[in-house]
């Protein structure tokens, strides 16, 4: 292959989510809410898509300025990339370093598929159960709908 | 085991062990001395959110029995929801004007639930959409009891249209909960038991000895089964296809002189209505038990009742 030099700036201060399933690094960008972030805080997020990894070929990558994400949070990243791991930076430096855990349960971030679900019809936050870590595999907690793969959308995260 | 101020929005939320303690509540609140006054004093919310003639009127006629009283309302037409009133302030609402327990029927699959969180009351699910209608499910379960003695071991074929019908994927869902059964599904490859339920069966079932079939014909399997359910062909579903609705119908009907070779003890279930799936000489043979099948609806809604109001235990 082709050497291809290219990285991403090193940050000073936040996260580097590795390890990316090439190609998902925008779904991730909607459900953790980085471009409500990149607007109201107008910190630095650097992505990157399609780099070599020894592990899975390619690969994306996200660095973000400044941010501290919640367990919770980190946990919503492995139902999109379930082999990332999450690096907290601190004065230029790995402070710590995290493989990601499917979660049990995810709230509102999926949109149910079911178009005869309440939860597309009333304002109710989602809700959804994981029975499947691979493929990552959820129920909508009121309609009872199972579903996977394509089916699973992520809603956008529009404020902090 | 206690049921008092429990919801009932799926039998996905009942183990066994629950399900059977139900069901065996049942004939003890049937003949229960004082019935009368079970309930008196308590009022049931009825919400129906959608037409129903069965289950809403069992339900009333369940709280009536039990000496209490029903209010509420049958359409929603009536209701603020047609001003578009959100379903969790419509229940919100309802939830403050003194009722003990309330029944919801609605169009859309995981209103019961949503319902259920938004009052502090119980609430027990009478049918959202196409999702789940649990009592039909246990008053399904209470007609094998009650006529095989048990639901381990049985043999049960389920009839005609297997895609669209509710009951039909509850019940087998609720089988799996079970052991020993020998679960057949007849019906026309157009109208089969979704593929994902037959997996599921396939993969739960093992553990349990449950094994699926699948058939074309009633007859191959008349002198086998335990209990015969049959479902109605939903030309609603089907509508632009009224010669195919007419072809199956044909096919899959049953008539009195197809149950020769049945064991004595085999009953003919179905969820009602019934259209032409099953011939009117079938009601004069012994096999018939689809009427005191909707009747045990009505005994069955008065266990839950009484269970969920603390009336009994």
């Amino acid at each position: 292959m082709k050497e291809r030099p290219i990285t991403i700036a090193k940050i000073r201060n936040g996260i580097v989510i590795d390890h990316i399933p090439a190609g998902e690094a925008f779904a991730i960008f909607q459900v953790l809410g980085l471009n409500a972030l990149a607007r109201e805080t107008g910190d630095i997020i650097a992505v990157g898509v399609n780099f070599d990894s020894a592990s899975i070929g390619r690969k994306d990558i996200i660095k973000v300025e400044n941010l501290s994400l919640s367990l919770e949070m980190l946990n919503v990243v492995a139902l999109i990339a379930p082999h990332a791991t999450v690096s907290r930076i601190e004065n230029g430096e790995v402070k710590e370093k995290n493989k990601v855990k499917i979660p049990q349960e995810v709230g509102d971030i999926v949109i149910c598929p079911d178009r005869f679900c309440i939860t597309n019809h009333e304002e109710v936050p989602g809700k959804f159960i994981v029975v499947h870590g691979e493929p990552v595999t959820l129920k909508c907690h009121y309609c009872e709908t199972e579903f996977f793969g394509p089916l699973i959308r992520y809603k956008e995260r529009r404020s902090l | 085991m206690n049921f008092q101020g429990k919801d009932i929005i799926s039998m996905n939320d009942l183990t066994r062990e629950e399900i059977d303690h139900i069901l065996a509540k049942v004939d003890e609140v049937r003949s229960y001395p004082d019935k009368g006054r079970l309930c008196a004093g308590k009022v049931s919310a009825m919400m129906f959110f959608e037409p129903s003639t069965r289950t809403r009127t069992s339900f009333e006629v369940a709280m009536r029995n039990l000496g209490g009283e029903v209010g509420g309302f049958y359409d929603r037409k009536i209701t603020s929801a047609e001003k578009d009133e959100s379903l969790w302030d419509t229940v919100k609402m309802h939830d403050g004007y003194g009722f003990d327990v309330i029944v919801i029927r609605h169009p859309l699959k995981g209103a019961a639930r949503l319902a259920a969180e938004a009052a502090e009351i119980p609430v027990i699910n009478a049918g959202d959409g196409p999702n789940q209608h649990p009592t039909q499910t246990l008053l399904d379960l209470y007609s094998l009891q009650k006529t095989q003695g048990k639901i381990d071991g049985l043999t049960i074929a389920m009839v005609g249209d297997l895609a669209n019908g509710r009951t039909v994927h509850s019940m087998t869902e609720a089988l799996l909960k079970y052991s020993d059964c020998r679960i057949i599904f007849i019906s026309p490859r157009d109208l089969a038991m979704p593929r994902f339920l037959i997996d599921k069966c396939r993969k739960m079932g093992a553990e349990r000895n449950i094994t699926v079939e699948e058939g074309s014909r009633i007859a191959d399997y008349i002198s086998e089964v335990d209990v015969l359910y049959m479902t109605r062909i939903q030309v609603e579903r089907l509508e632009e296809r009224m010669a195919v609705v007419e072809k199956l119908r044909s096919i899959y009907r049953l008539e009195a002189a197809m149950l020769k070779s049945a064991k004595p003890t085999m009953k003919v279930m179905h969820p009602l209505p019934r259209v032409t799936e099953i011939a009117p000489d079938v009601d004069a043979t012994p096999h018939a038990y689809y009427f005191e099948q909707a009747r045990n609806g009505l005994f069955v809604r008065e266990t839950l009742l009484a269970l969920i109001l603390g009336a009994v235990q």
